[in-house]
């Protein structure tokens, strides 16, 4: 935004101030905007109306409207049976052992821990990458079948965290693999893990699958 | 051994209670309309409603952990989020008091003229924050070419 603003007021500069001044006062009010975002308080008497469907119910022929009718039936399934590989390197990995018991209960939502990385959909990276643990992520996230998707659990599997300045850490999973859903702490608490999945939930009911073949 | 004792052995109560909810969400229909979105059908008492339209409700025969609960607005339709409940609500939804936030006399969630209006969670949304860098990167990255 700042290098819209320095670009717009370059471009202007030949014409006469007032508009200038007046052009840069316009995008300062936006930053403010922009920088200030919070939840609006709602609108009792006409709320924004959200679609059940993440993909809306306007498509401008019948065929579109199919595909992303079968896209929503598609990704309910997905959503709804994400069964992840447990790849727990460190203390992380406790955390992760309690969203499966009784008090979070992954259950209820069709989260169900795979020992094998051919039966996973999701792969939940718990604790410190090291270097000689990438080459063994690396092969056990080739092994799983698409759609697959990675959460990232803590500070070390997000950048390193405490280990950051080691010699033998990978700074980031992401460096090996691509991340889907980032969960920030250390260690974070099952409860933000259980988030993760919630957004996760969320990623996967927004993906285009048969709308893509469909355009190709 | 009473007919009503014989019906909670088998069970039968169970159902008078689905009868009751059903009855009390205002017929199947809204019942199921409710069930699609909550994927649950309790029904308890209203204990507060904050500024987005959240209803809090509380039903003390559920188990602890399950005995209160937020039932979004309608206009979210499918698209909840646990970032969309009021800052002042969470402590009471989470049991860390128990009074709601308009009749708690220790005050867990007092609201400061510096606090900025709380924000839900915008990830992946059309809001969601975007984070770019002005400097020149500090790497190069390694682009493959076909004769290397």
């Amino acid at each position: 935004m700042l290098r819209n603003t320095l670009i717009s007021s370059n471009s202007l500069i030949a014409k006469n101030q007032s508009q200038l001044l007046k052009v840069c006062s316009v995008t300062a009010t936006n930053n403010q905007k922009r920088d200030q975002k919070t939840m609006p308080v709602v609108d009792r008497a006409n709320p924004e109306k959200l679609a059940a469907s993440a993909f809306g119910w306007k498509q401008s022929n019948w065929a579109d409207w199919t595909v992303a009718r079968l896209d929503d039936l598609l990704n309910w399934g997905r959503k709804g049976s994400i069964w992840p590989l447990t790849f727990g390197l460190a203390c992380c990995a406790v955390e992760m052992m309690h969203i499966a018991a009784p008090r979070y209960d992954m259950d209820r939502y069709g989260v169900v821990f795979r020992a094998s990385p051919r039966q996973a959909d999701c792969i939940i990276v718990a604790g410190t990458v090291t270097n000689k643990m990438a080459p063994a992520l690396r092969k056990v996230f080739d092994q799983m079948p698409e759609p697959r998707w990675v959460i990232s659990m803590g500070s070390c599997a997000n950048g390193g965290g405490y280990y950051h300045y080691s010699y033998s850490v990978v700074r980031g999973c992401d460096r090996i693999i691509p991340v889907d859903i980032y969960v920030p702490g250390c260690p974070p608490t099952a409860e933000a893990l259980m988030y993760g999945v919630l957004q996760l939930q969320k990623k996967v009911k927004r993906m285009r699958t048969l709308q893509m073949w469909y355009r190709k | 051994m009473r007919i009503r004792d014989l019906a909670i052995y088998f069970g039968f109560d169970k159902l008078q209670r689905l009868y009751q909810d059903v009855k009390i969400h205002g017929g199947l229909l809204m019942a199921i309309q409710k069930f699609r979105r909550f994927d649950d059908l309790k029904s308890g008492r209203l204990i507060g409603q904050d500024k987005y339209g959240n209803k809090y409700y509380e039903n003390l025969y559920y188990f602890f952990g399950r005995s209160r609960w937020v039932e979004y607005p309608e206009y979210k339709n499918c698209e909840m989020d646990g970032s969309q409940v009021a800052p002042e609500w969470s402590g009471w939804l989470s049991y860390r008091t128990d009074a709601p936030p308009y009749a708690d006399p220790i005050k867990i969630y007092t609201k400061y003229k510096w606090m900025l209006d709380h924000s839900e969670n915008l990830s992946g949304t059309k809001h969601a924050y975007m984070p770019y860098s002005t400097t020149k990167p500090k790497i190069e990255a390694w682009v493959p070419k076909k004769d290397d």
